[in-house]
């Protein structure tokens, strides 16, 4: 930050982007081995696959034809969609969490200068996810003898500007649309549905319930082989960009570049006020009509409490419609099963729904036990802890069950041990998922939901494998070799164990935590 | 006259000694003000007491009931209420105060009357029904303050309590703990506003580097600050006992 000129676009940027490196990294000190350790494997990993590829590719040239087309237009359309994703809810988050804006609008830089360097902070967080795999794997290819395959590194950040200029328009509608308090949710849920959008197109056959056995790829694969594939004017342009010509990379640029100008920009003054506008934004109006009972006991008490506090959570809804979309699709092909196959052709439909089961209870347990907001008011309490932690599972199950009701009905209807099993199996994955995030509880805010995995690296992978080995189970049982499910239902059992922690150990721990 | 708490030999080390072997005692029925420096160990006291702080070693005892032996009891007794509202920003005051109150097991009929009672005294009715994330730091010291009174506490501990609040709020708090002292209850509060303990406590606690230097009413401390210059008992305000007392020596 020293050599960089004091107030100047780099050194704001530079500002940003520590910022942003500190917030990705927060609450994965302890773990920070274990996490480099992981980043190392998979840029190992990447880089392997990079020098296959450079290797493979040596002497060849990528022809420019409809299928090639397709796959590298399918590619960014993909990759701009992701981007999208992130940068509508970083452009919904800068109005909102304000950090350091007051400080930056009330100092003498032009508010305008101050949003665009955060805009063009979200674009550099945005292009970071995908330039740097990028780069493991095509940096063979390119010391391999091609060159040119470095401008996709240029057509990455075309990709990134546009995406962040469309990010940032889309919030600023929103706000316009529909006021500042309901921009952050409405961004947040969109976010997550954009980020889903091409899960669930590669899942169309399963939504639409078309026969065809081959997949998206070779369905293009097959049109372009058969002349069906006529790509429309100017859709060579990515890949052509891509390949290193420099009129198409110049015009995706260009493109991208100005989306970016023109949002970021002349944006800049209504997205200073749109900020300066959300201040007291949260204050709603108060509810009407005669007020409702209060609720009996801790159990109760603490029950109502955190379904309030979880419906009121709009990263948290959005992350929980987020499994909801990835479970419509298996829903979907269960239920046609169930109709027409036997039980065993619904096994991995079944393990999937535990499996998505447990991971939503994971999420939801993280939420009402770690990410507890007022820890002291609960210790202070008479109440007996496993009370507390009784009512925080309940209410962590309730949305789970709520899920499942679906699936299992339908799976109910045509087949009734499958769909018991299937019950049992989501029942007691949930629980599991639940009870580990109960033993391993760790200190967290809610803002940092996105990285509770990074907090505890043993919780995240216990909880991962019980909830894999429940799903198994599950599977079994549906498929009717009950014996064979008691296998991995005793090693989930003995992972329990091992995971499990008493109320001192879990207190302990703790204040181990808060003392560090 | 009952104790309301009784303190012996409570210690407790972080890093370096944060609490010393302080002996405390606070009677039922008054206003107990524990003053100090930053960082000598006021809060970390209290939090000790409360059964939020682990001592390291040492006794605490709320109205004869031992807080080491049965915390539930005991806590049943008390309330805290530190300088950063305890308060969840997506819940309405009337929704916090039915989730402490059901923390603390209270009919629900009752607690609503309460509720309703207390946030009408401090001047939240409007507010009522509104979610706390829009409020003043002032306003969310009042619910949280609410939320400390919900259970009828026999032990109210408050550190830092009129921080951030403004002169008419201040007056009123103040007002509310006088009027609860005067029925009987108990009060044990930090703050740095040395004219506010110099109107209100009944004694005063001083704490320095984990230590309590002098205890007893402003008359007792100063006397005890003439000794501690080496002349006789003199007037002299609270801050000047205060300053006289913690002062390193030369």
């Amino acid at each position: 930050m020293t050599v960089l000129k004091p107030a100047s676009i780099p050194w704001l940027l530079a500002h940003e982007l520590r910022l942003a490196w500190r917030g990705a990294m927060s609450g994965r000190k302890r773990g920070a081995i274990g996490t480099a350790i992981a980043f190392g494997v998979a840029g190992v990993s990447i880089l392997t696959v990079g020098v296959l590829i450079g290797l493979g590719a040596r002497g060849h040239e990528v022809p420019i034809g409809p299928l090639s087309i397709a796959i590298a237009g399918l590619a960014l359309a993909v990759i701009l969609t992701l981007m999208l994703s992130t940068t509508l809810a970083g452009a919904a988050d800068a109005l909102y969490v304000r950090g350091d804006l007051d400080l930056l609008f009330s100092s003498p830089l032009s508010p305008r200068k101050v949003l665009f360097v955060r805009a063009l902070g979200l674009a550099v967080s945005a292009l970071l996810w995908f330039l740097v795999p990028a780069v493991l794997l095509l940096t063979p290819s390119i010391a391999l003898g091609h060159p040119a395959w470095a401008s996709v590194f240029v057509v990455l950040i075309a990709a990134a500007l546009a995406a962040t200029g469309v990010g940032l328009l889309l919030a600023m509608a929103l706000f316009a649309l529909i006021g500042p308090r309901r921009t952050r949710t409405v961004a947040q849920v969109m976010a997550a549905l954009i980020g889903a959008a091409f899960f669930l197109g590669s899942q169309y056959r399963n939504l639409i319930g078309e026969k065809a056995s081959q997949s998206l790829f070779a369905r293009i694969a097959l049109d372009a082989k058969e002349g069906r594939l006529q790509p429309p004017p100017l859709a060579d342009l990515p890949l052509r960009a891509a390949l290193g010509q420099p009129l198409p990379l110049l015009v995706l640029v260009a493109v991208g570049a100005g989306i970016f100008l023109l949002s970021a920009w002349t944006l800049g003054r209504r997205f200073a006020d749109a900020a300066a506008a959300t201040q007291g934004a949260e204050t709603r109006k108060a509810a009407k009509g005669p007020g409702r009972a209060f609720a009996a006991g801790a159990f109760r008490a603490t029950l109502r409490k955190e379904l309030r506090l979880m419906g009121r959570d709009a990263a948290l809804l959005s992350q929980v419609l987020l499994r909801v979309l990835y479970m419509l699709p298996l829903a979907l092909v269960l239920a046609r099963n169930a109709a027409h196959e036997p039980a065993w052709m619904l096994a991995g439909g079944a393990a999937g729904v535990a499996f998505l089961a447990g991971q939503v209870a994971g999420s939801l347990i993280w939420i009402t036990v770690s990410a507890e907001d007022t820890p002291d008011l609960l210790a202070l309490a008479p109440t007996p802890v496993s009370t507390l932690n009784r009512a925080k599972l309940t209410a962590a199950l309730i949305p789970v069950a709520l899920l499942l009701v679906v699936p299992v009905a339908v799976l109910a209807w045509f087949q009734p041990l499958a769909g018991l099993w299937t019950a049992v199996g989501s029942g007691l994955t949930a629980w599991a998922a639940g009870m580990i995030g109960i033993w391993r509880q760790k200190p967290g805010k809610r803002a940092d939901f996105r990285r509770r995995r990074g907090s505890s690296f043993l919780a995240a992978l216990g909880e991962v494998v019980v909830t894999m080995l429940l799903g198994a189970a599950t599977a079994l049982a549906v498929a009717g070799w009950l014996a064979w499910a008691m296998l991995p239902l005793i090693v989930a059992g003995a992972l329990m164990m091992a995971l499990r922690r008493t109320e001192e150990q879990i207190a302990a721990a703790l204040r181990a935590a808060a003392v560090a | 006259m009952t104790e309301a708490l009784i303190v012996r030999g409570l210690s407790k080390t972080f890093a370096k000694p944060a609490v010393s072997d302080i002996d405390l005692t606070v009677r039922a029925g008054e206003l107990y003000a524990l003053l100090g420096p930053n960082g000598a160990g006021k809060t970390t006291t209290l939090r000790m007491v409360a059964g939020l702080t682990q001592p390291d070693k040492g006794e605490v005892s709320i109205f004869g009931v031992d807080a080491r032996k049965d915390p539930a009891a005991a806590k049943a007794l008390l309330a805290w209420a530190p300088d950063e509202a305890m308060i969840y920003d997506k819940l309405t005051p009337l929704e916090y105060l039915e989730f402490v109150a059901g923390l603390w097991n209270i009919d629900p009929t009752t607690a609503k009357a309460r509720a309703e009672t207390l946030l009408a005294t401090l001047g939240l009715t409007d507010e009522a029904r509104r979610r706390c994330e829009g409020f003043s730091r002032g306003m969310k010291q009042k619910v949280a303050l609410a939320g400390a009174l919900i259970h009828e506490p026999k032990l109210l501990i408050l550190d830092e309590p009129l921080t951030g609040l403004d002169a008419a709020a201040a007056r009123l708090v103040k007002d509310m703990l006088q009027a609860r002292v005067d029925a009987g209850g108990t009060v044990i509060l930090t703050t740095h506003i040395l004219e506010v303990a110099e109107r209100m406590a009944d004694r005063i606690g001083i704490i320095a580097g984990g230590r309590l230097l002098a205890e007893g009413t402003l008359e007792e401390l100063r006397g005890k600050a003439g000794e501690a210059v080496g002349g006789a008992s003199g007037g002299g305000t609270l801050e000047e006992v205060f300053l006289r007392l913690t002062a390193e020596p030369a």
